[in-house]
């Protein structure tokens, strides 16, 4: 009943929302977190308090940028829970022999380890900016800080993901 | 965009949740709704700080009252003592006179 009145008010329809966006919610916490288990906790966490503030919500706009924000503060809260690093030790990962023309599925495994020994803020950009292909502008909105951060984040994590590559004689293409 | 940017891109691409995803959150929110909707929520009377200050002053006036008389039936055993060791040395003291 809450809900009905709530999309009453809104217009909008959580169930849609949900359908509409359970998968960036889940990859953002997934690809942050490296847990599948967790990050469907807190995925359904997040939309449960979509569910809770849906009177807030003034169009689809502001549900994604509420999901996006809401989905990186309680990935970063899970984690600082949990309190420890991925648990696949980056040496255990399989090095890919060769970067292939097309999408090589060692690469991106490794590249999502690698993502994920990041600090905190640096993984939460490099996540929204290439899952979600969020400008650096947007990024500073969500995780509220100043835009100058946002790219420095991004530069420094660039550098370090491409010398952790090249030791492990990937890159340079 | 470099090599890189576009490795990441590809490996960082969304992933679908478990098929029943949608289904477990609908269920969470009915659950949250019904556990909302079923709380109970206790309103205090605004009449209820007044009267706890009134017995509070009450009781205290009480207190005192009481702790005045107990002090007084102290004092007046106290005394009823010493009128009686009082008696009785002046006794012995007249009998002790030849």
């Amino acid at each position: 009943m809450i809900g009905l009145e709530r999309e009453e008010q809104t217009g909008i329809d959580f169930a849609d929302l949900v359908r509409e966006h359970q998968s960036m919610v889940f990859s953002l916490s997934y690809h942050f977190l490296h847990d599948r288990e967790l990050a469907e906790e807190v995925a359904q966490e997040v939309f449960l308090g979509l569910h809770r503030h849906m009177g807030d919500i003034k169009s689809g706009e502001h549900a994604v940028f509420w999901l996006r924000k809401v989905a990186a503060q309680r990935s970063i809260d899970a984690a600082r829970r949990r309190k420890r690093r991925p648990q696949v030790a980056l040496e255990e990962v399989a090095e890919p022999a060769a970067r292939a023309a097309v999408y090589d599925p060692l690469l991106g495994e490794l590249l999502r380890r690698l993502v994920g020994t990041l600090p905190e803020t640096p993984r939460m950009v490099m996540v929204m900016r290439y899952q979600e292909d969020l400008a650096p502008a947007e990024i500073a909105a969500l995780l509220e800080m100043p835009i100058a951060t946002v790219k420095s984040h991004l530069q420094r994590s660039l550098a370090l993901l491409r010398e952790k590559l090249e030791r492990r004689g990937v890159g340079g293409y | 965009m470099d090599w890189l940017e576009e490795e990441l891109r590809q490996a960082l691409e969304r992933k679908d949740p478990p098929p029943d995803f949608a289904a477990r959150v609908a269920h969470a929110t009915r659950v949250d709704s019904a556990a909302g909707s079923g709380r109970v929520v206790r309103v205090w009377p605004r009449w209820l700080p007044v009267a706890a200050a009134v017995l509070l002053m009450a009781g205290g006036a009480a207190y005192r009252e009481h702790r005045g008389r107990v002090a007084k039936e102290r004092v007046m055993v106290a005394m009823r003592i010493t009128a009686d060791q009082l008696n009785h040395i002046q006794a012995r003291v007249r009998e002790a006179k030849p």
